[in-house]
């Protein structure tokens, strides 16, 4: 029988050391569990956390069909196959283990997918790999090995040139498209491998390539290819010496360079600039619209209200406004690889219908719709913050929608209150125009509108004052119609306004203010303190008269400021065509200048006999 | 207790400096003032926040007019005490006296002479440059529940109103019917993580909550989880922006008993206990 060791001679430590069962390496981890995250401390059961964080969308066995897998396309992996996307292994071969890892912790863009790095521990993910690899038997022959992928090429204008050429030489636009817009003449008819509609990545969207946007990236899909879907591998031409290895990383460039330096920020405010020597751009492909700034506005699905959307084709749209003064000039950009209707994508929409089956009553039953943009405002401006429901608004507050069609030539305003309820309002009260254009995969459509168009019905739009706007697209060839398509929350849109001038006046008054105020406290400090004598009676008479001088003058200045400001504002109120405001504002100007002048010349006459 | 000795000598050690420090820098009311002053700065934009995560909280920074109304009250404070006994007043006004009067400070004169006026027009610049950013948001995370509602054209109580699923059937059923309600419904927004990262989740403002979070479910009863998805966005109060959330109302879309396991799954799944109406009484 043990007996208890003496604890305060330390015997612990005796027993533990003397104990044949205790090694020293357990020993040296005990004494380091409090440092280490607890996955080392105890194994961590990689089936438990698969069950509990994954199998909703991949299934507990593994075959990507757990509750959630209809709402996505595409459809979560099916880990049974042992088909990955992401690898660093030739095509048809398995992923390696950190393969597997990087998928976890980043997740896939653009998919349902999401990284998990900051969900899961370390220990969680590792054992989560080595579960996955449960699912299948090929995972016991031996491991794969990693391609080389030597290293980048620089980043130069020739290594893009090069990459456009190979782009042309390898046919990425059979599926991509011409301009990267996944607007191939191949794009209506792919499938993946498990036969679900899949379409060719939006190039010019880096921020969503499957297994990362940067050139690394690029480069590594290019030489391995997406198993299970229609990107295939190029390795091969290049081992066969179609091309070399050092153009495959220019086309890696290029395809990079397709996409923006950065993901858009998305800001809440879309700025109208004020165009005051250009005319308002009439056309998509006015000059203006190379120097307007582009706000760039994610949509998601309509999953909101019945019937919902969980496929939508338009991931977010490009947003630049003009205004000068008079009419608000708003141009929309965003993918779209058809017109639809278009006959070559009519399978694809049926395909994608019959994929995405949420099952809600209503749902569209086949494809073949016309494209549509709905850019939507308040009907008024509500006191406080109040607006219209975001889904086109609600009984008590009604939205006020342009409504774009692919089949049908300009725009129309309509009033709705709830999804689904607009009503075209009459031809009298028509006031937006709007023209389009299909290119390379992409819509741009220009609305026109007059920022007040005088009918009670629409919202007036006031420069220097922000506008509630959302927007929803539908891609008719994606089987989108009626409420499912992809919508926005509210943003704001406002109209730039001439810098008023007080902007220029108040700053130097303020200066001169405090610089006046901090010359007084000196003064007066100085005369506490005795340091300033007592003027005689001569000398303080000189003061006054010279204080006065300065009062006088400093109004007479004050006013003529004043005055120009006035003139500023006069002119403005013309310009904007506010006769009455440029008048009024003339008549107080002119007085003020008078006034100023009358105080200068006053002044001057007054204090020179004063000597 | 020789050994004592020492390690109290250096625990001390520091605090000794400090005070050495202090006693010779900080030798006149007015340095006094003015380091007290951005000690209650420091503390107040960088000590304070810096506290709730030490007990398990998530912290945010301190807004802008919460700090200058802390400093106000701070200065006002400083100024009761400087000013409480008239020698050290005066020799609080001696060194502002000099730097105003002195020619020896000449230099500081004119330093001040362009550096204040030139602040006061920068500010006055700023503030009167025309205003292009969103009209400002203000929206109740938590608006106050309603004390019963109609759910699918029942009446249905919710003071004191309990998960009916804790006290029936088993609760890893609830829990397993609860996932499939999530995963198939709220993943697109809410997330695998249950952290308001979902697919759609940067689309949408304001953003999806946070579950995981200490201050959402966890500080919630689940009668008021309950209102929050059966009306949803649309069944917001005014100052909860039922304009804006993009979060449905469930009621068209579930059952009673779905909802409730759902409930059941969130709580589960992010191991966090919900609020109880014990709890509730006794804050009352």
């Amino acid at each position: 029988m043990r007996v208890l060791p003496n604890l305060r001679s330390g015997g612990w430590f005796k027993v533990l050391l003397s104990s044949r069962h205790i090694t020293f390496s357990s020993l040296l981890l005990a004494a380091s569990l409090p440092f280490v995250p607890t996955h080392l401390g105890a194994q961590v059961d990689g089936e438990v956390v698969y069950n509990q964080w994954c199998a909703g969308c991949h299934g507990e066995d593994g075959a990507g069909t757990g509750p959630a897998a209809n709402t996505m396309l595409p459809r979560p992996r099916d880990f049974t196959l042992a088909l990955y996307q992401v690898r660093t292994t030739a095509t048809g071969g398995l992923p390696t283990d950190a393969d597997m890892l990087k998928v976890i912790n980043e997740g896939m863009p653009g998919t349902a997918m999401p990284g998990w790095e900051d969900v899961l521990t370390e220990g969680d993910r590792l054992a989560l790999v080595d579960y996955l690899k449960t699912f299948s038997r090929f995972f016991q022959d031996d491991p794969p090995t990693p391609l080389d992928f030597g290293r980048a090429t620089p980043e130069t204008d020739e290594a893009i040139a090069r990459g456009a050429e190979v782009y042309q030489t390898v046919e990425c636009w059979r599926c991509h498209g011409q301009q990267g817009r996944g607007d191939g003449e191949s794009a209506p008819t792919l499938n993946d491998a498990a036969g679900f509609p899949i379409v060719a990545a939006d190039l010019t969207e880096n921020w969503r390539f499957n297994g990362g946007g940067e050139v690394e990236e690029i480069y590594r899909v290019l030489r391995t290819g997406l198993d299970g879907t229609p990107m295939p591998t190029f390795s091969d031409i290049v081992d066969a010496g179609v091309i070399t290895n050092e153009d495959l990383w220019s086309l890696a460039h290029y395809v990079r360079r397709l996409s923006p330096e950065d993901e858009p920020e998305v800001r809440e405010v879309v700025t109208a600039k004020l165009l005051t020597d250009t005319p308002l751009p009439q056309t998509v492909e006015d000059i203006v619209w190379e120097e307007a700034e582009a706000f760039y506005v994610p949509l998601a699905g309509q999953i909101i209200i019945k019937p919902r959307w969980f496929n939508p084709r338009v991931d977010g749209v490009w947003v630049q406004a003009a205004h000068d003064g008079r009419e608000l000039a708003l141009l929309v950009s965003w993918g779209d690889p058809s017109e639809s209707p278009d006959t070559l994508w009519a399978d694809f929409g049926e395909r994608v219908l019959t994929t995405m089956a949420p099952g809600d009553e209503g749902s569209a039953s086949g494809s073949g719709a016309a494209d549509q943009l709905v850019v939507q405002f308040p009907q008024e401006l509500y006191e406080g913050q109040e607006r219209p429901y975001f889904l086109q608004g609600d009984a008590r507050r009604p939205a006020y929608t342009w409504t774009w069609q692919s089949d049908v030539t300009g725009a129309f305003e309509s009033i709705a209150r709830g999804m689904g309820t607009a009503a075209r309002q009459a031809d009298a009260e028509q006031h937006v125009r709007a023209t389009a254009q299909h290119a390379d995969g992409q819509w741009k459509v220009l609305f026109v509108r007059p920022l007040d168009t005088g009918s009670e019905e629409d919202l007036a739009m006031t420069v220097g004052q922000a506008v509630p706007m959302a927007f929803q697209a539908w891609d008719g060839d994606n089987g989108e119609s009626g409420n499912q398509g992809a919508v926005s929350t509210w943003y704001f849109l406002f109209l730039e306004q001439p810098t008023p001038i007080a902007v220029y006046v108040q700053p130097p008054v303020a200066l001169a203010l405090t610089l006046l105020f901090g010359l007084l406290v000196v003064r007066q400090a100085r005369l506490g303190s005795g340091m300033v004598r007592e003027l005689d009676a001569s000398a303080r008479r000189k003061r006054i008269a010279r204080t006065r001088q300065l009062a006088g003058m400093g109004v007479g200045v004050i006013w003529l400021g004043m005055a120009f400001g006035s003139y500023q504002n006069s002119r403005a109120g013309w310009e904007a065509g506010h006769a009455d405001l440029g008048f009024w504002w003339a008549i107080i100007g002119g007085l003020l200048a008078i006034a100023g002048l009358g105080a200068l010349v006053g002044t001057w006459i007054h204090t020179r006999t004063s000597k | 207790m020789g050994a004592l000795k020492v390690v109290f000598r250096l625990l001390g050690a520091p605090f000794r400096l400090i005070s050495s420090v202090m006693g010779r820098f900080l030798n006149t009311p007015f340095r006094q003032a003015t380091a007290l002053l951005v000690f209650a700065y420091l503390l107040i934009e960088i000590g304070i926040p810096f506290i709730p995560p030490l007990v398990g909280f998530p912290s945010a920074p301190v807004p802008n007019t919460v700090v200058l109304e802390y400093l106000v009250i701070a200065v006002v404070g400083i100024l009761l005490w400087v000013s409480d006994n008239e020698e050290r007043w005066s020799e609080f006004k001696q060194p502002i006296h000099d730097v105003l009067v002195r020619p020896d400070r000449r230099v500081a004169r004119g330093f001040l002479f362009v550096i204040v006026p030139a602040l006061v027009a920068a500010q006055t610049y700023l503030s009167a440059r025309p205003d292009m950013s969103a009209p400002p948001s203000f929206r109740a995370i938590h608006p106050a529940p309603p004390s019963a509602i109609t759910f699918q054209g029942e009446q249905i109580v919710l003071d004191g109103l309990e998960n009916p699923l804790r006290s029936t059937g088993s609760l890893e059923e609830h829990y397993e019917e609860g996932k499939r309600v999530y995963y198939q419904n709220c993943l697109a927004c809410h997330g695998d993580g249950l952290q308001g990262r979902g697919h759609y989740a940067q689309i949408f403002n304001p953003a999806p909550l946070n579950f995981q979070d200490g201050g959402t479910i966890a500080m919630l009863t689940e009668s008021f989880v309950f209102w929050r998805i059966a009306k949803g966005g649309p069944g917001l109060p005014n100052e909860g922006n039922p304009w804006n959330s993009a979060m449905p109302a469930w009621e068209n879309f579930l059952t009673a008993d779905e909802i409730w396991s759902v409930i059941v799954f969130l709580y589960e799944q992010t191991e966090h206990e919900p609020r109880t109406w014990e709890e509730e009484g006794e804050e009352h």
